[in-house]
């Protein structure tokens, strides 16, 4: 891993080699250790080793990016050469915004040492914990331990300076019926791996597995549900790019307004609905700099139900003589990656809804008739402008009657956006931080809402 | 330099300095050398090699030991008649090997790779305020260099990767994944059984005639430039866009087993887009012409055709902006190639993944409604014969060899309805009973783990006689579907539904104006069931996807899945937003 004064060196030295008068330099290392089970037994175990060097150089709007991941002066040299061949070539960008000068860049705490050198000796027991917890019930454990450790840094021509050093980590498991009859699962990501609770994640998928045993059909239909935090994150994540001020006024998002203009300033949720980002939240690890390496700010872009806040990059900032948004923006790292490579690492993300002070206990007590649900899978869009999604339950579906849980429930697909759900929405618990099977992250409440459209049932356990 | 210590040499770590360096090592000098260790006082510019009696010992700073790109050129570079991997090569696949047989592991593979992306895009737009259009540009060249290594050490796999391609590098990578496998057989209720396989020494590169990346930028932005105009043509269309991606691969596998194997694998593929805008009514279509995706040099672009299809998509899709929207119901469905190649993907390559099956993705992807006892039962309709296939030439995931050294095969996944083979690799197939892998081993990159991923996975054509148009014809109320949309599918892969890029309303057996806000839903056997019909082999296209994720750290892969256009009965269609 580099320290910062020796990225700062390689920083310099790559900088050197550049003729043209803007060079941009982007420089991460990374070291990722996992340790994934399946059939209670460990499957595939490993650690590895990245680095990276991303080179963009400009000169009177011609840029070319050059990305290389050997260290040796020639390499680099080369590599840089390499992104002025490609910007000698290429077109004017009249987008692109000149170069920034020095930032101050907030110092975050998203290191942890403990978390960074965590390997099988860390590792395994927790395996060991959820598999024994299952044979004990004659079930079967799945699952994935894993920790990062993350080293950005970002340098420019101008004097522009930044670094960055976060660790973060996962447990996450799967139970299910040796019969292939039920399946329930319980997920945990953690700045602090010693935060960690696999007896608490085993004994929340083995009770999930249990009681959907057997899970009855209802009619498909509009449902009152109860989402736990990881089910709200997986659909509200997906409204953080409709937030980009852009697309908005281009007349392609929920936010543009028909005619012309955007819905900036009108109330379009309940009053509890409030979503922020802020990359120095405690609880989720985030870079202090958005994609065009201004120095972050938290921000507001839904306040109390009214849309407080549109994404402006540099560009559109100049175009519409606005100030660019001190943000990762909740559609940028915001909205927390995890697709390809590293399910852990990239930029973070710093998106929040804000939760209230009940429990899920306390949702479920006030359902006459409605149904619980655990997370959803393969989430797509069908209509970019709408949001509108589809997906399906998973690993433990229950109906609620007069306040209690009473039966398992057969999967459904849902086919719905997140802005109708945010406007059916009834009550929230409180917010905790959430990933969702596919990597996306953030900080979400359990939500109750009304009228969500479960359109057809699906076969799958 | 004046500051080595004693018994050391200090070197540049430039490529003057590194080269004497590889002189040294290729000398013969003993390469048995320590856990690196960092030097008090040195230079960050400079390491250390010291000379020791009779043998070489190096301590350098390990984020700065060298690996040149040069290095990584040299070492993949062979005569193109060349039939074996290069002996730079071999030498360092031996270090993984030797040192693994050190620690008694019972197999050991190592596969050092060189990835180079290139991605040139263009997009027209307008500009605020003024309405002029704008052109901007993307040009981004990507390459990355390292080796994993695998293990078996009492009965577990054991996995480590770094992008540091040196001996003494790969002497320690593979020590971790040795511990590594020491501590997962901590907790693994089977040993690894692995299939038998031959070894081979050979060299195989994707057949090609122009190497893309030798092409000059300009010749790919003039293309570019062409296409887009074309699309922006009218200024009813708020955008177009274009995009050309080329990927290499250039890999070297060595195996206990006797393997070495070296593999150059290219990968070309292109997209042009339009997007039109309605303020008035708040709504945004698009149009995408997607050519067919290939393993393939430079000789492979003008039959993508990519200006031929900018005017078309251009018309179309302002028609999609103004079409009326489906009337939800059950429908018959005519799938293009285009389309259904995806529908392929997610609903017979996913669910015939052993690993899956057998609940080895239970965490993420999910498992699988084919189990073992499916075997020999029927999955879908007579005219659907499904080939796995990874030497389909310009597949996308053709190959010489897989990342278990088994060679490309092709086997017979559901044969006129009747699942018969699930994908396997060598850890995998005994679980069915089965002699032999069927080569479907690979990882996206030197640091990923290699595992199940799928081969190319066509569908067979249909008798000669049948056209688009026959099929067309025998469908009284139905919807014709061109391209990629949403799509989703459950953890079984039952219950799916997929969007399309655009829609055409069949009536009365004849195909008529495009329709919009359309999906279809359904489960997974009775889909395939319902296909009564695949038009001939002249209509038979390979496209593929090149974004297929799975595994825990997620990989991505690349997949090819040939059709011709087929004809589905009463399915549910639905409206949406």
């Amino acid at each position: 891993m580099f320290t910062r004064d020796e990225a700062q060196k390689l920083a310099k030295k790559i900088i050197g080699f550049a003729s043209f008068p803007e060079c941009q330099v982007s420089i991460s290392a990374s070291e990722q250790a996992y340790t994934r089970f399946a059939n209670n037994g460990i499957t595939t175990a490993s650690l590895s080793l990245r680095h990276n060097v991303s080179i963009m150089v400009s000169k009177q709007g011609q840029s070319g990016v050059a990305t290389v991941n050997d260290l040796d002066d020639a390499s680099l040299s080369a590599a840089v050469k390499k992104a002025e061949e490609l910007a000698a070539t290429a077109p004017l960008n009249p987008e692109l915004m000149p170069p920034l000068g020095p930032q101050e860049y907030p110092e975050t705490m998203d290191f942890d040492e403990r978390t960074s050198v965590a390997r099988a000796p860390e590792m395994i027991p927790h395996v060991k914990k959820i598999i024994d917890a299952a044979m004990k019930q004659k079930l079967v454990a799945a699952g994935l331990v894993e920790r990062s450790l993350r080293v950005d840094a970002v340098a420019n021509k101008a004097g522009l300076f930044g670094f960055h050093k976060a660790s973060d980590s996962q447990l996450t498991t799967t139970i299910r019926a040796a019969d292939g009859s039920s399946s329930g699962w319980a997920g945990q990501p953690s700045k602090r791996f010693s935060e960690i609770d696999s007896a608490m994640l085993a004994a929340r998928a083995i009770e999930k597995c249990v009681r959907w045993k057997n899970p009855k059909k209802l009619d498909p239909g509009n449902y009152t549900v109860v989402l736990e935090p990881t089910a709200t994150g997986d659909l509200v994540r997906l409204m953080a790019g409709a937030f980009s001020a852009r697309d908005t006024e281009e007349g392609r998002t929920f936010l543009s307004r028909r005619g012309g203009g955007t819905l900036l300033g009108e109330k379009l949720f309940p009053e509890f609905v409030t979503l922020r980002t802020d990359p120095f939240d405690s609880r989720q690890p985030a870079l202090p700099w958005t994609d065009e390496l201004l120095p972050t700010q938290p921000m507001v872009w839904l306040d109390k139900g009214v849309i407080a806040n549109l994404d402006y990059d540099r560009y559109w900032a100049a175009k519409t003589s606005k100030q660019p948004t001190p943000s990762a923006g909740p559609g940028g790292r915001g909205g927390g990656r995890g697709r390809g490579g590293a399910t852990l690492g990239g930029g973070g993300s710093s998106l929040i809804m804000e939760g209230g002070n009940a429990t899920l206990d306390d949702l479920i007590g006030s359902v006459d008739r409605g149904l619980l649900i655990t997370h959803f899978w393969y989430i797509r869009g069908v209509n970019p402008q709408t949001l509108q999604l589809t997906g399906l339950t998973r690993d433990g579906l229950f109906l609620i009657e007069n306040g209690k849980i009473t039966q398992p429930v057969m999967n459904f697909r849902f086919l719905e956006s997140p802005v109708r759900l945010l406007k059916n929405a009834k009550r929230v618990g409180s917010a905790i931080r959430v990933r969702g099977l596919e990597g996306g992250m953030m900080i979400a409440p359990a939500l109750l809402a009304t009228d969500f459209p479960l359109p057809s049932i699906s076969d799958a356990i | 330099m004046d500051n080595a210590p004693d018994g050391y040499i200090a070197l540049p770590s430039d490529h003057g300095g590194y080269a004497v360096l590889r002189s040294i090592v290729r000398s013969g000098s003993d390469a048995a050398l320590p856990r690196p260790s960092p030097v008090q006082g040195d230079d960050d510019d400079q390491f250390w090699i010291a000379v020791k009696y009779n043998g070489l010992r190096m301590l350098t700073r390990r984020s700065f030991l060298a690996t040149s790109a040069a290095f990584a050129a040299d070492l993949f570079a062979a005569p193109n008649d060349s039939k074996t991997p290069s002996a730079e090569l071999e030498k360092l696949g031996a270090v993984a090997l030797n040192e693994a047989k050190k620690h008694k592991a019972t197999y050991c593979d190592v596969r050092i790779v060189r990835l180079r992306d290139q991605r040139v895009s263009l997009r027209l737009s307008p500009e605020r305020g003024t309405g002029k259009t704008l052109a901007v540009p993307g040009v981004v060249e990507s390459s990355s260099f390292g080796f994993g290594v695998r293990v078996i050490v009492n009965g577990a796999w054991g996995f480590a990767a770094s992008p540091l391609v040196t001996p003494a590098e790969i002497a320690r990578v593979t020590g971790e994944a040795v511990i590594i496998a020491k501590a997962n057989a901590t907790i693994q209720p089977q040993p690894v059984k692995l299939a038998p396989v031959k070894a081979y020494r050979d060299r195989w590169v994707t057949p090609h005639d122009k190497d893309p990346f030798a092409v000059p930028m300009a010749e790919k932005l003039d293309l570019l430039r062409r296409v887009t105009a074309e699309v922006k043509k009218n200024a009813k269309v708020f955008s177009g866009s274009a995009a050309l991606n080329l990927r290499s691969e250039d890999k070297y596998f060595a195996s206990s087993e006797g393997s070495s194997i070296q593999q150059l694998i290219l990968q070309i593929y292109g997209n042009a887009d339009a997007t039109a805008v309605d303020r008035e009514n708040n709504i945004a279509r698009t149009r995408n012409y997607v050519p067919t995706q290939a393993s393939a040099g430079w000789e492979y672009v003008p039959e993508m055709n990519l200006e031929e299809n900018a005017q078309r998509i251009r018309e179309e899709v302002l028609e999609h902006l103004s079409a009326p929207a489906i009337k939800a119901g059950m429908k018959d469905l005519l799938l293009m190639p285009s389309h259904l190649m995806l529908t392929i993907h997610e609903s017979v390559g996913h669910p015939t993944e052993l690993d899956r099956s057998l609940g080895y993705e239970a965490n993420y992807a999910g498992t699988s409604y084919i189990a073992r006892e499916t075997i020999g039962k029927r999955i879908a309709s007579q005219h659907c014969t499904f080939i796995g296939d990874r030497t389909s030439p310009r597949g996308l995931a053709t190959t010489g060899y897989d990342d278990d050294g088994v060679k490309a095969t092709q086997f017979t996944v559901i044969d006129k309805g009747i699942f018969r083979n699930f994908q396997t690799t060598r850890d995998q197939a005994h679980l069915v009973g089965d002699k032999e892998s069927h080569g479907c081993s690979q990882a996206d990159s030197w640091a990923s783990v290699p595992f199940q991923r799928m081969p190319n996975v066509s569908l067979n054509a249909g008798p000669r006689d049948t056209t688009l148009d026959s099929l067309i014809a025998g469908i009284d109320d139905g919807v014709l579907i061109d391209g990629r949309g949403s799509y989703s599918i459950d953890q079984q892969r039952y219950n799916f539904q997929f969007g399309g890029d655009a829609f055409w309303e069949i009536k009365g057996g004849k195909k008529r104006g495009m329709i919009s806000r359309v999906s279809y839903q359904a489960r997974t056997p009775d889909f395939w069931q319902a296909c009564d019909g695949v038009a001939g082999p002249s209509y038979w296209r390979q496209y593929g996807t090149t974004g297929d994720a799975k595994g825990e750290p997620t990989q991505i892969n690349s997949i090819s899945h040939g059709c011709s256009p087929a004809r589905f009965r009463q399915i549910n269609v639905l409206l949406t937003d």
